[in-house]
């Protein structure tokens, strides 16, 4: 019971953690209809601006996560108005296309400048845990799932309530009217790529801090995961990558306990095909926005 | 997917298209009908594509063992390009799983000549029928998904079957990876060699050629991209969609499970990650997007093309060349958004060759 109950909190907090990760995924999706391939390239990313800032200057990883979040949306932001928008009423797999080619760049840069070596940001406090009863929780992921719950609440609230949200709303929804009521669709498009690269780097900043990135094999599971993740919360839902990271994070854990080898995948895989096929809206509610592509 | 028009899809009626629809009624008929209505204008392709074949039977008597090893891979992308193309061009449904049925078709020719000692050519068929199988059970499903949906349904039955194969560690090896016996008495099937592959891969290469050549000009063919264009109508028109795609995902899932029986005979020894990689999925992909999806050049072109440019790279630029190879390819999405060759064949016929108007098609 007790290996059960440590198997369920591990999942929570590292549910949490992948929601972060598949939240700016989720948004570009819904917002944009582009499936960003480089984005667990653009979380490595992160990941190495924390990793360097620790190494170099010293700066804690939370601390540094303010500095991560402005280069990347930085980034993301040129990346969008650059390059994505170049072609982003082409047939929907060019986007796609495009951010593979970006990814093979990212990653291979990374690796040049950092090589293909595992990384992690050390810290004092991360892998150090108290106990609750028989469960042991960590303290830098518990610290990084919350964060992960604020952050995804906070973007919740910037789409709902604030003008810049309802642009991004208003956008992904009819971009044409859209237009006509002159939001600036190239501009609320490189904003939207830019948060989550930002949301990205922030979720990379958290892996490193807990556990161990390089990039060779961290970015291609992360976009994986953004992938599953997204479906099954529903495209553009900010809840919905929270609870999508939730129910990954707790089924792998318990699927990692009870079942051998790594038919664990094969189940994940199982799920998100039926999901596909039987709630292809996600697993609450209807997606915010459908993607849809006009002038 | 449907943005793009009706004119660079719409393949030539040839005179196999007469035959295939049942115009021509008796068999002398249909054979005479056929050699008639070949003329120098329509039957250029297939004479240019019988030289290209013959170029490169011939070529393999001059060319060094290390060219022949470029050029079978070569070979090997184009059948898979073209199988990608039958499902992800002309009928508009852009499977990332594709590499589910290379990995089958892999997995059964290595556990077959391996455990069961069966000869190399009676487990090709069933290789193929195994790819066919995994294809319909899969495509009846999730073929009424539509767009990234599907993208990413059938990614996950492709990373959800090597799992499988991953896991059922006592038939296939598991993550310890297979080997097939090619040496001595216990050898079921004499190893093929550099040259034999060549041969292979280059049949096979131009079988699924003409596979996708014959079944685009065919009535089949213009279901397919009716489906593509607009699957409503096209199922209004009396179009029974459902089997038009499942058939073509098959056909594709086919050529891909046989190319992937021959790479696993020539790579002898592999892992299930080697097999199931998804890089076969995307480079199918990319071919086929960059020479131009929807005819049967493009995909040639782009899996020629990409191929020895990703090898020329390895080799003259080292631990640069993925960078500059992720580089390109975003320069060529961005200045031939539709395809090269599908961007040089409307600039000849429009006689617009402005590189910087076609930028502006598609951008915001």
């Amino acid at each position: 019971m007790s290996q059960f109950l440590q198997a369920a909190a591990y999942g929570v907090v590292q549910g949490g953690l992948l929601g972060l990760v598949a939240v700016g995924f989720s948004l570009v999706w819904g917002v944009m209809n582009v499936v960003n391939f480089s984005h667990g390239a653009l979380a490595v990313t992160g990941a190495y601006v924390a990793w360097v800032l620790n190494v170099r200057f010293g700066l804690d990883p939370f601390l540094a996560i303010p500095v991560v979040a402005i280069a990347l949306f930085a980034f993301g932001y040129v990346v969008q108005r650059g390059l994505i928008n170049l072609v982003i009423n082409a047939p929907i797999f060019l986007t796609l296309l495009l951010t593979f080619g970006l990814n093979l760049v990212i990653l291979n840069g990374l690796q040049l400048l950092f090589k293909a070596d595992d990384r992690t940001i050390d810290t004092s406090y991360a892998s150090q845990s108290f106990a609750i009863g028989a469960v042991n929780v960590p303290y830098g992921r518990l610290a990084a799932c919350f964060l992960a719950l604020g952050i995804t609440v906070a973007l919740a609230l910037l789409m709902s309530r604030t003008r810049l949200g309802h642009a991004i709303g208003a956008t992904g929804m009819d971009r044409g009217a859209a237009r006509l009521m002159g939001i600036r669709a190239r501009h609320i498009y490189a904003v939207t790529f830019g948060i989550a690269a930002a949301l990205a780097g922030v979720a990379g900043t958290m892996i490193a801090t807990v556990g161990s990135f390089n990039p060779t094999t961290t970015p291609g599971q992360l976009t994986l995961d953004a992938f599953v993740i997204s479906v099954l919360g529903g495209l553009g839902n900010m809840y919905g990558a929270l609870v999508g990271g939730l129910v990954l994070g707790i089924a792998e854990s318990l699927g990692g306990l009870l079942l051998t080898g790594t038919w664990v995948n094969a189940i994940a895989m199982a799920v998100l095909i039926v999901t596909l096929i039987i709630r292809p809206s996600g697993l609450i509610g209807k997606a915010l926005y459908s993607g849809r592509v006009e002038v | 997917m449907s943005s793009r028009g009706p004119l660079s899809a719409a393949p030539t009626p040839g005179p196999m298209a007469d035959i295939l629809r049942g115009r021509a009624r008796s068999r002398q008929g249909l054979f005479v009908g056929w050699i008639r209505a070949l003329t120098p204008a329509n039957s250029w392709p297939a004479l240019a594509g019988l030289l290209v074949f013959a170029a490169m039977l011939a070529l393999q008597q001059l060319i060094e063992p290390g060219t022949q090893r470029l050029l079978t891979s070569v070979f090997l992308f184009v059948a898979l390009a073209q199988a990608w193309n039958i499902i992800g061009g002309y009928t508009g449904y852009a499977s990332f799983g594709q590499v589910a049925f290379f990995g089958l078709g892999a997995y059964t020719v290595a556990v077959l000549m391996n455990n069961y000692h069966v000869s190399f050519w009676a487990a090709l068929p069933l290789a193929v029928l195994v790819g066919v199988v995994f294809a319909v059970a899969i495509g009846l499903p999730l073929l009424r998904l539509r767009g990234h949906y599907f993208a990413i349904a059938t990614l996950g039955a492709a990373e959800g079957a090597r799992e499988v194969i991953n896991n059922l560690t006592s038939v296939t090896g598991g993550g310890g990876g297979i080997t097939i016996p090619t040496f001595g008495s216990d050898a079921p099937t004499p190893y093929f060699g550099k040259p034999g592959f060549y041969l292979a891969f280059l049949v096979l290469a131009a079988v699924s050629v003409v596979v996708a050549a014959v079944l685009a000009r065919s009535r089949f063919g213009y279901a397919m991209v009716a489906v593509h264009e607009d699957e409503d109508a096209a199922g209004a028109v009396g179009i029974n969609t459902t089997v038009v795609k499942v058939v073509a995902f098959g056909v594709s899932a086919a050529i891909v499970a046989c190319a992937g029986a021959f790479y696993a005979f020539q790579q002898i020894e592999f892992y299930p990650t080697d097999v199931f990689d998804a890089s076969f999925t995307v480079l199918m992909v990319i071919m086929v997007m960059i020479g131009g999806s929807g005819s049967v050049v493009g995909p040639l072109a782009g899996a020629v093309g990409l191929q020895l440019l990703s090898q020329f790279l390895r080799v003259n630029l080292g631990n640069f060349n993925q960078l500059i190879f992720g580089a390109i390819i975003v320069l060529v999405v961005v200045f031939f958004p539709q395809g090269v060759v599908t961007y040089l064949r409307d600039a000849w016929r429009t006689r617009q060759f402005s590189i910087l108007d076609n930028v502006r098609r598609y951008r915001l």
